[in-house]
Formats: C-alpha cells, structure tokens, sequence
C-alpha cells in the first residue's frame, strides 16, 4: 500500500495532479482512493490531497502516515506536520525550493512534483501517468498544444 | 462496467439508471457535483430536466410537485440545504410522497466546515415535526452510494415514504473505481399521485383527527419495517468487544477490526445500513451477546441515540466514542480499542 | 329555481356549502375560476394547488386534483409538477402572505424564469386565518393586530407592477372585449398569443367577471408557455370588522390604492 500525501495552497493544481495519480492507478488496473481535502478559499488556504494506492480496495481514503508527502508551499508545512512518520518520504516542490530546481514556468511545477512523486514511489508506468494527464487536462490541451508538450516535459524531466 | 469517478457522480449517475428524470437543487458543497453532473446529462439526453432553484425549499418542494404528477424526480443537499428542505421532507411524510434526497453530510453545527461529518443524522431521520416516517440509508463505499441509490427509488415509489441516501463530504468528494450496472431498473408502482378524485390535505382541524392518522402511519411503518432494514455483521460471531458504527467511519472499523482478529482479538463490527428504520431486533440480538459494544461517531451521540432504548436493560457495557465532524482512521480506532482493554 | 346561477360543474358538491366566512372574497375568485374552467372545457388538465392560510380552505373546493402545501411553497410545488407534465394546467392559489412574504422568492423567481403556471393571489390587505396581523400589502395608516397604532413599516407591495419588472417582457392580450366566448372554449382555436409574454393583472371581488376575464387569460397565457399571475383584491369582513356596507366601501377605496387592470 502506497499512502501519498500532496499539500499545499489553492490555486496550486494539487487536486489535479492528485487525480491524475489516482486514475493512473485505475488503468493499471490497481486500485486507488483520492480524496481531497481543503476549506472555502479558493485560493491561497490549504489544499490537501490524500491518494491511496494498493493491490486491495482501499476502504479508507484518509491516513495516519503518509510514505510519501509533496509539499509544494512552505505555508502549508503547519497543517501537515502530524502526518510525517519516521518512513515518509519527502519531496519539495519548486516553489519551496524558491524555484531553483525547475527551468519550467511556475503553471506546471504541479506536473513536476507529480514526475517526482511517481520517481520515488515507483508508484504506476509513465504510460498511463500519461494517459491520465492526457484525460485530466483534455479540454486544456485541446485549446493549446503547447501546453502538452510543456505538461509532458514537466512529468518527464525528473 | 469499471469507472473512475467521483462519489458525487456515482450519486448523479446511479439516480439517471435508476430511472430519475428530474433533478431540483440549489449548490452547497460538499453535494455541488451531483447538480453539475446532473446538468451535463441532462445536456444530452432530452428526456432529463433540470432546475437550479432559488433556494433549498424551492428544490425540496420542487421535488413533491414533480412526484405528484408520477415522475420520478430527486434532489441533493448538505447541512444549512438540509434544514431549509426539512419544510419539504415533513410534506412528504404527511402526504406519502416518494422523494429521493442524497445528503452529503459536512461539518456540524451552523456553517462550519463544507467537509465532513455526521451530524446530520438526528436531522435526516427525524427532521420534521413529526416521528420520521423516513427512510434512510447511509452509505459506506463508492459501490454502495450507487447500490442503494438504486434501491432507494424502488423503496420509495413502493412503500411511499420519503427516502434519503445519507453520505458525507468523504464519500461524496472521493473518487476511486466503481462498477456500473448501466442497466435500467424499472420502477415499479410508478404513477402520478395527484390524479381527479385526489383532494389532498395536510391541514387538519382537531386533535382526534390528525392523532388517528399519525397512528394508522405508525403502525403501518411497523408493520413493514421488516421488509425495509439493512444491516451487516462483520465477524460478530463470539466477539468479546462489538463495534457500532455507520457510514465512513463503519468502513475504517472493518479495517480496524481485521488488524485486531490478526492479533487475536475477539471483536467484530455491526453496521446498521438503515438508519431509518433502525434495525433494533437484530441490534439487540446480536450485541446482547457482546460483553462490550464500542459505539463510534462523528457526532455526539447521534448513532447512538438510534438504539439506546433498545439495549435498555441489557447487561452489556456501552462506550461511546464520538468525535464531532472529525474523522476516525483504521489506526486510530485500533489505538482506542486497544487502549479500552 | 331555474334563474339561480348553477354552481360551477368542476365544484365538489360535498364540499358545499364551504367553510369561508360569510362575506369572503374567496368564493367569488372561486367562483369566477370555475366558471373560466368550466367554459374553457379543460377540468381534466387543470390541477389545483393551495397555500396555507384561508387559501386551504379551498382543498376540497372543486372536483379536481388538488393539494394544500406549506405556506409559500405552493409557487415551486406548481412549478416542479408543470416540469413532469407539462400538459396540465397548474394553478397556484394562495393569499397576500404565501405570495407577498414568506413566499415572496418563489413568487419572483417563478416569474424572472418565465415557468408557465398561473398564480392567483387574493389579496384582502392582511392574514386573514391567523387573526388580521401585519401583511405587505398593508396599506399606510392600516390597523392590524401586529400594528394596533396603525401601519407605519415598509412601503406596501404591489404585486403585479413588481413583477412587471422582472417579467418576460411584451404585455397582454387582444382584449376580449368584443369576443363573445364560445360555452366549449372554441375561441381558443383563433389564439393570436404569440406575441405576448408573462401575463400579469389586478382585478377586484367587487368587479367579478372583469376578474373573471383576466383568470381567463391568464390560463391562456399558461397555454401559451408563458407565466400569468393574477392578484384578486379582496375583502375580509372578518378581521376588517365591517359591516356589509363598509366592506364594500373599503375595498372601493382599496381599488383606489391598488390599481386594476392589466400590467
């Protein structure tokens, strides 16, 4: 069982990537359980995403612990504190890191940590990471192309 | 067939299979999904309507008006949408209304949080002033937000009760897979209510007259709450230690209690499915037999309330847990079991 | 015997003589409304539904499908029945507080989304079943229960000329003043309704078959797809405390305050 922990601030495309980690899962044949997690604002606030991969359905969408946790805003850090165990696995975002370690423009450092997520997880194929990002950002990618091969750079280039 | 879909639109998809042509709501997270997915179906398929109301009242009675003339029609909402709409619900017990409404529990007392919990348990059984002649299910798991879905237009068009899918904001935001009939399942008993000949009232003058009809409601209610309870026993089977629970919080102590049997503990889990009509007898007789019954809630006494008068006299120990708009993970249910022995 | 006006054949005759008080402007809307059912021929479209307060003393008034709902939900009621079929014709009849007050959104709303139901509303100035408080349509200077010193609240509501500007826009009808109308309802066939939209009108108890002409087309408007409301300005000898003559003398005054006609 995998139990990923993706945090940060509305507006930051957490709940995307956290989705599109899921459904990857979904077309391995795997099972998973996304759940999100946040309060009114719709931007800046905490956003949480709790994803749960396994070979058993999953009965629970939330967790204890979580094995890896992607943290991609230093002011959510407060809220997610309790869910780091002595295992988890953390990984930073590009906008925690001051945005040192990603070339890319800040609208895809979502796409990034979820590159890094399923790097360190090994969680599901870059064939259907892909497949489902192709499925989440349809409407976008349709209305611009670019945005594909940027997207597909992001998760690519870890 | 295998989807990936979110709680809220396995609620809306399994309403359309199950035959529902009208949809009444006003947006209040955590159910706002079920009313855009609704809008989306309704997009193609022209036998569908849809109607975004001014308020939840407007939805609610929207709703009786659309099964008075015998289409099957429906509507979701949450917490303050679910007290605006208690106007409606006790129209319905009072005139025998089959109205489906899906409740996405969120957070507890006043506004409070769009997120989770179960605090709407005493309002979607027993809302109105009335004894909730309701029925209510309350759901655990993706599947069974679309399995009881299903059931619960059967129940409604056939025992004309008003009929409530009682999730929370968990089950309604989550997504995961599912598998969906795409079937459809006709509803039987299904024709228009307000036809000539029926003059129907809900004012009455005198005591006598409304008392007699509460009564004749009441006993038919027990005559056919048999054919209506659900529950599950979980490994109830010499279990020292029963836990109660329902919904989301049912589905991590089945977690918990498989961890607990692997090290040898005797404990096993009842589940009421019904909450409305609470299933009592098979309550009793199953945690009669228990020493200890763990009650666990995101609530204060909410679940518990429901059979309380029931175990009255039993020699079994009652311990509630309750934890208001807060969720329970497995190993945190685990840890408080242990920690009770 | 002959030269007695017949009752309305859609009345339910068990149900007579009614419950309204003597002198109630009820019966005469009631009246009138069953006279246009009757003429129009469409007792087996029509369903009937009634708010809480005098209004649902009228549940078992006619031999059509009928029911009382909450106080001011009879409006979405309507509305959600005429979505499940829209080939009955659905009446919501209500008072000035069902309408006016607590279901004053409905009211709005129905009307701005053009939903094809007809609302009648009999206005008599206060709540009438509760005991004569305070209603909207109150006039200034009115003594109620809830105002024994007289009405100085809000500003008193006008119905009809609300919603005119909200309404689907384009007035009223042809008048029928030179139409001689066919005891079959055959006229409907010679229907010039397609420019109009939301019908809206003020009649008076004390002028019945004007209001009668406007129940008439208000129930053509709703044929038409349209919303039709129609406020009946009414009397309460009851709770106005008057005597024949001064009940007939108020609402002559009333008619001066709350203008008749077509809006």
């Amino acid at each position: 069982m995998r139990k990923i922990l993706i945090a940060g601030e509305g507006g930051q495309g957490i709940q995307a990537i956290a989705e599109i980690l899921a459904r990857a899962a979904f077309l391995e044949s795997k099972q998973a359980l996304y759940i999100p997690n946040f309060g009114v604002e719709q931007r800046g606030g905490v956003s949480l995403a709790f994803v749960t991969i396994d070979s058993q359905p999953i009965v629970y969408p939330k967790f204890e612990k979580a094995d890896i946790l992607a943290i991609l805003s230093e002011r959510s850090w407060e809220r997610i504190k309790n869910y780091v165990g002595l295992q988890t696995k953390i990984i930073k975002g590009p906008a925690v890191e001051g945005g040192k370690s990603s070339n890319l423009p800040p609208k895809v450092w979502n796409v990034v940590v979820l590159g890094k997520i399923n790097k360190l997880g090994k969680v599901i194929s870059q064939e259907n990471l892909i497949k489902a990002l192709e499925k989440r950002f349809a409407k976008q990618f349709e209305k611009n192309p670019d945005l594909r091969k940027l997207d597909i750079r992001a998760l690519t280039e870890v | 067939m295998k989807q990936f879909l979110m709680g809220n639109q396995v609620l809306a998809k399994a309403a359309l299979d199950a035959g529902a042509k009208i949809m009444f709501g006003y947006p209040i997270t955590p159910s706002t999904e079920i009313l855009e997915t609704w809008a989306k179906f309704c997009l193609k398929d022209k036998s569908l309507s849809i109607l975004q109301t001014e308020d939840e009242m407007a939805a609610g009675f929207g709703v009786i008006g659309a099964c008075l003339a015998g289409v099957p029609a429906f509507t979701a909402t949450a917490g303050p949408g679910n007290i605006l709409m208690q106007d409606a619900f006790v129209m319905a017990e009072a005139l025998r209304i089959p109205m489906v409404s899906m409740i996405v529990q969120r957070g507890g007392m006043s506004t409070s949080t769009v997120i989770y919990s179960q605090e709407e348990v005493r309002l979607t059984c027993f809302g109105g002033n009335s004894e909730g002649f309701r029925i209510v299910y309350s759901t655990f798991n993706l599947q069974e937000l679309y399995d009881y879905t299903l059931k619960a237009f059967q129940v409604a068009w056939k025992y004309r009760w008003p009929t409530f899918i009682l999730a929370d904001g968990y089950q309604g935001k989550m997504m995961g897979e599912i598998e969906i009939s795409n079937f459809e399942l006709p509803i039987s008993n299904l024709k228009p209510i307000l036809t000539k000949g029926a003059n129907l009232r809900n004012c009455y003058n005198l005591e006598e007259e409304i008392g007699e009809i509460i009564v004749n409601y009441s006993d038919e209610y027990n005559k056919v709450r048999g054919e209506i309870e659900e529950y599950e026993e979980y490994q109830v089977e010499n279990a020292k230690v029963i836990l109660l629970a329902h919904g989301i919080v049912a589905a991590a102590a089945k977690v918990a209690v498989d961890e607990l049997r692997k090290k040898g503990g005797s404990i096993g889990l009842f589940r009421p499915i019904t909450l409305r009509p609470f299933p009592a007898q098979a309550a009793t007789k199953i945690l009669n037999k228990a020493e200890k019954i763990i009650v666990l809630e995101s609530a204060i006494g909410q679940l518990a309330e429901l059979f309380k008068a029931e175990l009255f006299g039993l020699n079994t120990t009652l311990i509630e847990i309750n934890k208001p708009a807060v969720g329970f993970t497995p190993e945190e249910i685990i840890k408080t079991i242990v920690s009770l022995q | 015997m002959d030269n007695l006006p017949r009752f309305p054949k859609c009345y339910k005759a068990e149900s007579k003589p009614h419950k309204f008080c003597p002198g109630c402007g009820h019966p005469i809307v009631l009246k009138m409304l069953g006279q246009v059912i009757d003429e129009m021929g469409i007792a087996d479209k029509v369903v009937f539904m009634v708010d809480i307060g005098c209004s649902l003393l009228a549940w078992d008034y006619f031999d059509l499908p009928t029911t009382q709902t909450h106080h001011g939900r009879t409006v979405p009621t309507a509305v959600g029945f005429k979505m499940a079929d829209p080939e009955k014709i659905v009446i919501a009849y209500m008072g000035d507080g069902g309408a006016y007050a607590i279901g004053l959104q409905h009211t709005l709303t129905t009307c701005l989304r053009n939903n094809p139901i007809t609302t009648i509303v009999v206005n008599n100035t206060l709540y009438a079943m509760t005991g004569g408080q305070l209603a909207p349509t109150t006039i200034d200077n009115e003594v109620t229960t809830t105002t024994p010193g007289g009405k100085t609240e809000f500003t008193t509501l006008k119905g009809p000329e609300l919603l005119r500007t909200i309404a689907k826009p384009e007035a009223y009808f042809e008048s029928l003043k030179n139409k001689v109308l066919s005891k079959t309802g055959s006229y409907l066939k010679n229907k010039v309704l397609s420019k109009t939209g939301s019908y809206l009108a003020r009649g008076s108890t004390d002028k019945p078959l004007v209001l009668k002409q406007y129940l008439m087309k208000a129930i053509r408007s709703q044929m038409a797809g349209n919303y039709s409301f129609v406020e009946a300005l009414s009397v309460c000898p009851t709770n106005w405390k008057t005597d024949a003559k001064k009940t007939i003398q108020r609402i002559q005054e009333l008619e001066k305050e709350f203008q008749l006609g077509e809006f």
